[in-house]
């Protein structure tokens, strides 16, 4: 199964690539970040200790995190911003942390954490309007980061949203056919 | 807040946490008050406060390889409220990872911001290893000799209001080699693990999502 969360508030880029991945027959879930109750991590590290794999607050993200936990493929699509991703997408990555291995292992020669969700590949998708190299620079590192501490496969893609939609699906050719 | 103090932000929901007390160290020689980002709420009266300060200090804390969403909220709304004319800001990033790499990214997000918003990026300060100082002094980083002094050099550049470069907190915190790594490694899971038992848990038990997580 895939995991798509997009934050559709500034285009219809979801839905777009939920179209692009359907020819594929693989199946599909996608949550729109932005019309769900998702409030920010406190930090409270309850997920990693007393209420191991589990978040004390009570909102959708249960939703989101019981799908994640039973895919292959988790996508997160959003508008590329300050060269990361935007606040409704990012309220998600944080709380994903629940779904975290809060034991270290070394990847490297560096300390790396890893998932819970075994196999896991974790994409990400930046849309945006003639971005700067800074700022694709910055939103590839970041996957890269993620890659790492989370010890998962995956890519990163980058689509001007001024471009027709065939690099959509030249995107979901890469994430169903790994 | 008249146009000439710094307004010492912290992005950490943890009021007593290792963001907070990096900047409460900040605060000991520039003056001007620590302020908590609310989180929940409008950001409206902060995007203001931002405004009119001269120079903004963000200290948060490394979530997933860079700032907290609530941040990035905050700076998002700034984006769109707009009006800035040239405020000084500096970043500070501290995360539990003691590599610098892990944690860049929430400095390349405040220069990417500035630089699209009309504000003057000035550098940032990246600090690895912070989970474990938990809030307590700088004194009692596992590097405090090295980190010390260049942290407290980073404060001298808010107070002067000159540029810091990366080469400062890099510099003082090398990468620990393998050696060490696996040490720290062994140790910090023996700790967890410890932690997990202590709560009932079996850390090897496959995840698995049932009504009780609802
Ligand atoms: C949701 C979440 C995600 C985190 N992600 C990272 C990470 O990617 N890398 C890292 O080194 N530490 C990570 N940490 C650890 C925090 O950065 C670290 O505990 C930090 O010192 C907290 O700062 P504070 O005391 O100011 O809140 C994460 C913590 C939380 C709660």
């Amino acid at each position: 199964m895939i995991t798509i969360i997009s934050d559709d508030s500034r285009g219809d880029w979801g839905s777009l690539l939920e179209d692009a991945l359907l020819p594929t027959g693989r199946q599909l879930v996608r949550f729109s970040a932005n019309s769900l109750d998702i409030k920010p991590c406190t930090g409270c590290s309850s997920c990693s200790g007393k209420t191991y794999g589990r978040c004390v607050m009570k909102d959708d993200m249960h939703l989101v995190v019981q799908k994640i936990a039973g895919c292959q493929a988790l996508v997160m699509l959003s508008p590329v911003v300050f060269g990361g991703v935007s606040h409704h997408i990012k309220k998600v990555m944080d709380r994903i942390a629940v779904l975290g291995d809060p034991r270290y292992r070394m990847k490297d020669g560096e300390l790396v954490k890893g998932m819970r969700v075994p196999g896991l590949r974790y994409y990400m998708i930046g849309v945006g309007n003639k971005l700067s190299e800074a700022e694709q620079k910055a939103f590839l590192a970041l996957h890269t980061e993620n890659r790492k501490i989370m010890d998962v496969k995956g890519q990163a893609f980058i689509l001007d949203s001024s471009m027709d939609k065939s690099g959509l699906e030249q995107v979901a050719k890469e994430i169903s056919h790994e | 807040m008249n146009r000439s103090e710094t307004m010492l932000l912290c992005a950490s929901p943890r009021r007593k946490g290792t963001s907070a007390m990096l900047l409460e160290r900040v605060r000991a020689i520039t003056g001007g008050e620590v302020v908590f980002l609310p989180q929940k709420g409008s950001l409206d009266d902060l995007v203001l406060a931002m405004q009119k300060a001269e120079t903004i200090v963000m200290s948060g804390p490394c979530y997933i390889n860079t700032y907290p969403a609530r941040l990035i909220e905050l700076l998002e709304t700034a984006a769109q409220v707009g009006g800035f004319s040239g405020q000084k800001l500096y970043g500070i990033i501290n995360g539990g990872m003691p590599y610098m790499h892990t944690h860049q990214h929430g400095l390349s997000c405040l220069q990417l911001f500035a630089q699209q918003n009309n504000l003057s990026w000035m550098g940032g300060f990246v600090l690895g290893g912070g989970a474990m100082l938990d809030g307590q002094p700088l004194e009692k980083h596992m590097n405090h000799r090295k980190v010390v002094p260049a942290f407290d050099q980073f404060i001298r550049h808010i107070a002067q209001g000159t540029a810091s470069t990366d080469s400062l907190y890099e510099q003082a915190q090398p990468a620990p080699g393998k050696f060490v790594t696996r040490i720290f490694a062994n140790l910090l899971t023996f700790m967890v693990v410890k932690k997990l038992k202590n709560h009932g848990y079996d850390p090897d038990a496959p995840f698995i999502y049932t009504q009780e997580h609802n």
